[in-house]
């Protein structure tokens, strides 16, 4: 019950300030790399023995589940931070360029990997990439891999830091939805092996290691084998040194079909109504 | 491969691995709908028959997917191998087009702007689509992976991106909106392979150029949006695109002269984007009638002899019928009976203005109103009936005017307008001959004369359209007579399409929310469900 009050007095201020996100860059702590990690001290050090030392939740929200076209709103963050919330989360009272480290280090948390610093060598981890982890056999970079996995092409517009990293330790936390691997048989003998992009009971949207699709009728399938989880080996932990996964996520982090560009143009995000 | 896979034993699974090639995008549409409109020449008409006028009133709802955030989509569904693909702002999905089950989704979130979008292109192993900030994005077909994405113009200069994208042979011809807060519009051509842009074409000449000694001071922001997809015709290797209005849209006091290339039907080489000719329906428009309508290419007799034609059913009230050759004026005759800012069309095709029918600062009633006769609806051109469906709107709006010194990309236009009070319209679809112009017959709506729906004409006969209430109709080609209809609920401001995936015949269409397919009655088999081993 304390859990579900936290979370609702914490994020009904947050979840209605959207149409302030064009303030975030005035702090210059914002993707600031020395700022990011100051606060990630100050975090661990405080707000983690509630929200999580990375942020992953605990007692108080998890701070990492956030949709990126609506990101937190610095300025209600710095607020909550530095007044607490309605009871529920105290007052931190840190001296002002230290609650923007916080908010820094928090913002990183949902942002875009490719808007956040990184601390790995690129070139490396490209090498990993196509080498030793093995990773482009089934993940595509700009047409260049295999089909079976998720593309990553824009992977660092669309995950932030730690998710890629989660992603590569943990392939199953998110689901791996669309993405297990299937194989089936069909009433006309015919065995089909892929990935299930989606299914149902009554359907089967199929997608077999050269790309191509298999739109398929249940009521044709007369036997399934379907993989648990994320058919991607689950020790990279293991498989790689904690230097070379920092470069993996790092190499990751910059895969955008979009540069980064830190001026953002809110003004421009109106809704046209017309045309 | 679907299209001729009409046993069901034959057709367990479907596979979508055919390239699509420029044969496949003439040939179209047949069991796939692969441009927006269907056909490179903008008939929206099918050779399926399977849903026909002796079976039309057993349709029922196949299948509904849900559009994550979705409000007011306006996509015109592409289908190619049993996988339909639509797009919301900044975003493209793919569909299991029996099942309505999401295959995969991309959507572009740093995007610098947030408008709507009117559909994809399909072309080799990649489909296109717009991002509201310009940029033309490629993506495998199959799996979704974004191959690469292009800007092809600046938001900074007032515009922005809604239209789908037309491929013709090797290039992807893109246009631009934005032509209600002042700036140039242009249609480009862009390489389907690396998205480089091989040639632009301004809709408004540069100071200087021919064309631009027909305005004031403001040829820099004329407007001339480009912001509906355009058609083709191959014999020719000519494109036909329509402009928008001039800016400010309401106000004419500083840009004297027609404007020129507002609100006209361009002819343009597609190889060069050279411009053959143009025709310019509504010179020096001060009601924001864009001439975004769809160009409909036709082969028709016409006094004894065989024209090639566009037809073109315009905002202004007017239904159009040029040479597509030379641009030469044939025919206009009026869509509308409200209609009272012009007498009829000369001999060389231009308005014929009666007094005191533009805005003014205390406001002015004048027909059509602000929306237009007709507008992006899509119209649809049956050869077996010979009719052209149009949905047209019965209305009349106050314009007014103002003075004020517009400024650029500032929401300035010059002025309104709104409807009288009590009078909000009514909308009709509406068959033409296109060989004399004249109305054949009617279909009245009755919802609150708030559609944006168009239609999609089928050799079973039938003309589907979306009407004002928010209901997906179906009537006889021939006669206008009412063979079926589904309460959407909600409203519609797309045209439907319709295609066939493993014989099955659907009728599709975006809602407001949503995606919506139908298709012939049969009873559900009982799925059993499968051994499923999990490892």
């Amino acid at each position: 019950m304390r859990r579900l009050l936290i979370a609702a007095t914490l994020l009904v201020p947050l979840f209605g300030q959207h149409e302030k996100d064009g303030e975030e860059s005035k702090n210059p702590a914002i993707g600031d790399p020395k700022a990011i990690e100051a606060g990630a001290k100050i975090f661990a050090g405080g707000c983690g023995a509630c929200h999580g030392p990375d942020g992953q939740g605990g007692r108080g929200p998890n701070l990492r589940q956030r949709v990126f076209w609506h990101p937190l709103d610095p300025k209600t963050m710095y607020k909550a931070i530095q007044e607490g919330v309605g009871g529920a989360m105290p007052a931190a009272n840190l001296p002002e360029d230290q609650a923007w480290q916080v908010v820094a280090f928090v913002v990183s948390l949902t942002s875009p990997a490719i808007e956040n610093p990184i601390s790995g060598d690129v070139e490396n981890g490209r090498t990993l990439f196509i080498g030793k982890g093995g990773c482009a056999n089934c993940h595509a970079i700009n047409n260049q891999g295999g089909k079976m996995g998720p593309d990553l092409s824009n992977i660092a517009s669309v995950q932030a830091t730690l998710a890629i990293r989660e992603s590569i330790v943990d392939p199953d936390a998110d689901g791996a939805v669309g993405y297990h691997a299937v194989t089936v048989t069909l009433k006309n003998g015919k065995t089909i092996s892929g990935v299930a992009r989606n299914r149902s009971n009554y359907s089967l949207q199929l997608q077999d290691r050269t790309g191509n699709l298999h739109l398929i009728d249940m009521a044709d399938v007369t036997q399934m084998t379907l993989s648990k989880g994320s058919p991607m080996p689950k020790d990279y932990a293991k498989r790689f040194s904690p230097k070379e996964l920092d470069d993996l996520v790092a190499y990751l982090s910059r895969q955008s079909v979009r540069p980064y560009e830190k001026e953002k143009d809110e003004k421009n995000k109106d809704k046209e109504k017309k045309n | 491969m679907t299209r001729f896979c009409f046993l069901t034993i034959a057709c367990l699974a479907s596979i979508s691995s055919a390239q699509v090639t420029f044969e496949d995008l003439k040939k179209s549409p047949g069991a796939n709908w692969l441009t927006v409109a269907g056909d490179y020449q903008g008939k929206r008409h099918s050779p399926l028959t399977q849903i026909n006028t002796s079976n039309a009133a057993n349709m029922v709802a196949k299948w509904v997917y849900r559009m994550p955030k979705a409000g007011g989509l306006r996509t015109n569904p592409i289908v190619h191998d049993g996988v339909m693909y639509v797009t919301n702002t900044n975003e493209i999905r793919a569909l299991d087009a029996t099942s309505g089950r999401l295959i995969w989704a991309y959507k572009d979130t740093r995007a610098k702007k947030e408008a709507v979008n009117r559909g994809a292109a399909i072309y080799g192993d990649r489909v296109y689509f717009v991002t509201s900030d310009v940029y033309l994005v490629a993506l495998d077909r199959r799996t979704g992976a974004v191959q690469w994405q292009h800007k092809y113009g600046k938001i900074e200069e007032g515009i922005f991106a809604s239209a789908a994208p037309l491929v013709v042979r090797d290039k992807v011809m893109v246009g631009v909106a934005g032509g209600d807060t002042g700036m140039r519009g242009y249609i480009s051509a862009l390489s389907a392979s690396t998205g480089e842009e091989l040639w632009r074409t301004y809709t408004i000449p540069a100071k200087g150029e021919k064309g631009s000694e027909s305005w004031g001071k403001y040829v820099d922001y004329g407007g001339g949006g480009t912001w509906l997809s355009g058609t083709y015709d191959p014999d020719t290797n000519t494109l036909y695109w329509t402009t928008g209005n001039p800016w400010p849209d309401f106000y004419g006091g500083d840009r004297g002269g027609d404007n020129l290339f507002s609100c006209s039907l361009l002819a343009l080489d597609a190889d060069t984007g050279k411009m053959k000719w143009y025709f310019q329906f509504t010179p020096h428009d001060v009601h924001d009638w864009d001439a975004q309508a769809w160009p409909v290419l036709v082969d028709l007799p016409l006094d004894g002899k065989m024209r090639k034609l566009v037809l073109h059913a315009n905002r202004n009230g007017f239904f159009y019928a040029l040479d597509r050759i030379t641009g030469e004026f044939i025919r206009a005759t009026k869509l509308v009976d409200k209609l009272d800012w012009a007498s009829g069309i000369d001999a060389k095709g231009r308005p014929v203005e009666l007094p005191d029918k533009g805005p003014t600062p205390s406001g002015n009633l004048v027909c059509p109103g602000v929306r237009g006769a007709t507008n992006w609806m899509s119209p649809s051109y049956n050869p077996a009936t010979g009719l052209f469906y149009v949905v047209t709107l019965e209305q009349c709006d106050i314009f007014t005017s103002s003075s004020k010194t517009p400024i650029p990309d500032k929401n300035f236009s010059g002025g309104g307008a709104g409807t009288k009070p009590k009078d909000l319209g009514q909308f009709f679809l509406r068959a033409f001959d296109p060989k004399t112009g004249l109305k054949v017959w009617e279909y009245p709506m009755t919802g609150p004369a708030e559609s944006w729906s168009g239609t999609v004409s089928t050799a079973g006969g039938i003309v589907f359209v979306g009407d004002d209430d928010g209901q997906l109709v179906g009537v006889d080609a021939r006669s206008g007579k009412h063979l079926w209809h589904f309460n959407i609920g909600e409203g519609l401001l797309a045209s439907p399409i319709t295609y066939a995936v493993n014989g099955k015949q659907f009728v599709s269409i975006a809602s407001s929310t949503a995606i919506y397919s139908f298709g012939l009655h049969e009873p559900v088999q009982a799925v059993p469900l499968p051994k499923i081993e999990l490892k």
